[in-house]
């Protein structure tokens, strides 16, 4: 399988997908959406999504999918080398990834991507930001964490759900969090030092996933370092 | 497999495991839960799920499983007779149908759901209405049903994807826009007036699906009945 993934490295979903690919050795070719640039919006990828969203993924130049979770439940079911933990085939402990990933949506999602737009990232596309939108997106975001913490991690296993090896719900709730980097420290610290478990949980994840985590996370802390470039200058 | 389904037939995604079920002669014992009446807040139901929504799964007394789609896919999965095209084995045809899925939550669900509880529900539950919530739904709901018009259905075939049969996915989506029954006969008509083939596909599912469709909707119709009388003794 000839695989094309449409990809912006600053996307939360697009990493999550990276890191899968790479941890599983699933080749591939990354070509690169430039969100600030709009580049999502041309009419060559429209062709590829018309719902003109990153990530997307082209399989032997016929098949197109969208939709980060779709995305990685097709790679962890078609590639025969990738091991189970990712996303199992026992139908209980899948349902149960299942209903996380589904969870994501409306909750962690929600809270931490819209909080990280509306009060940051939407300049890189010379929006204004919305700062009424970011505190009910704050709003969100620390209910969602208080459920990780209290709900999603169990007293044993490292990873979500009690288990002791990562799967895709791991990966791409964590992907999430680490939007988190964006904001101002003192934000980021406010947000997550309440959630022990959930701070040792991102850990727990990145090192069982280095070095592909700190390779694709690097343009993240890149625009970390431009945006504070670009506060400074106001 | 002993079920029980925790439900609420005014619940979009409760009425679609519902029905699943019933089409599939898949037997459960149904246990109500009177979101008005907030009975999915008592501690209770929290020991079935920590989220407090309905609808939840408990399975032979012990694996407890909440959110529609995950629960969904399992009894597709682990309910032997269940016919494939609820939930292809076929990868490719399974992840496009994991894609509508996952497309849903923060879109036809959002802005459906949203305006619906926003401009009428929330009195049922003692809170007040909120126009701007509802205003911006109706926007992601606007944008929703222009894609499904235009991408989700295809020229060929009555469901999602192209498909010849309904699959889970044509379950949910429709089951949410049945709750759009509860707004005023001229918004909902001026909502769904300009797609010709979402309502086309709203009448194919629920003839496919009857008579547990109209049995299961039943509450809807009589809520719907009861908003008028509200209305008019104001």
């Amino acid at each position: 399988m000839k695989l094309k993934l449409f990809v912006d490295r600053l996307s939360q979903p697009c990493r999550a997908i990276l890191i899968f690919c790479k941890m599983n050795e699933i080749e591939f070719e990354e070509v690169r959406i430039e969100l600030s640039k709009g580049e999502q919006l041309s009419p060559e990828f429209k062709e590829i999504n018309p719902m003109q969203k990153v990530p997307a993924m082209k399989v032997d130049e016929r098949f197109r999918l969208f939709e980060s979770h779709a995305i990685l439940r097709f790679l962890a079911g078609a590639f025969p080398g990738v091991a189970d933990h990712w996303y199992p085939a026992d139908l209980f402990k899948r349902a149960e990834i299942d209903s996380v990933l589904d969870w994501h949506h409306a909750n962690l999602r929600h809270g931490s991507a819209g909080l990280v737009f509306h009060s940051k990232l939407a300049r890189l596309s010379g929006r204004p930001l919305d700062l009424r939108a970011a505190a009910d997106c704050e709003k969100v975001l620390s209910a969602s964490l208080a459920k990780i913490e209290s709900v999603w991690l169990k007293e044993e296993g490292q990873f979500l759900l009690g288990n002791s090896k990562p799967s895709i719900a791991d990966l791409s709730l964590v992907c999430e969090t680490m939007q988190l980097e964006a904001l101002d420290e003192k934000v980021r610290k406010r947000l997550l030092d309440p959630h022990g478990k959930v701070r040792k949980w991102m850990d727990d994840t990145r090192n069982a996933t280095q070095p592909y985590f700190d390779e694709i996370h690097g343009v993240l802390f890149q625009v970390k370092d431009k945006l504070k470039e670009m506060e400074s200058d106001e | 497999m002993k079920l029980k389904l925790f439900v609420h037939r005014l619940s979009q995604p409760s009425r679609a495991v519902l029905i699943f079920c019933k089409l599939n002669k898949i037997e459960f014992e149904e246990v109500q839960i009177d979101l008005s009446k907030g009975e999915h807040l008592s501690p209770e139901f929290k020991e079935i799920n920590p989220m407090h929504k309905v609808p939840a799964m408990e399975v032979d007394g012990g694996f407890k499983l909440f959110e529609s789609h995950a629960i969904l896919r399992f009894l597709a999965c682990a309910s032997p007779g269940v016919a494939d095209h609820w939930y292809p084995a076929d990868l490719f045809k399974r992840a496009e149908i994991n894609s509508v899925l996952d497309w849903h939550h923060a879109n036809l669900r959002h802005g459906s759901a949203g305006l619906v509880f926003h401009s009428k529900l929330a009195p049922l539950f003692g809170l007040p209405s909120d126009v701007q919530a509802a205003a911006e739904c109706e926007k992601v709901l606007l944008a929703s049903l222009a894609k499904i018009e235009s991408f989700w259905l295809k020229e060929e075939e009555q469901f999602l994807l192209g498909n010849s049969k309904p699959s889970i996915a044509d379950l949910s989506l429709v089951c949410e826009t049945m709750q759009l029954e509860a707004l005023d006969e001229k918004v909902r008509q001026r909502l769904l007036d300009p797609h010709e083939k979402v309502r086309k596909w709203v009448d194919d599912t629920r003839n496919a699906m009857q008579p547990y469709f109209g049995e299961i909707h039943g509450v809807l119709f009589q809520l719907k009945d009861k908003l008028k009388e509200m209305e008019s003794d104001e």
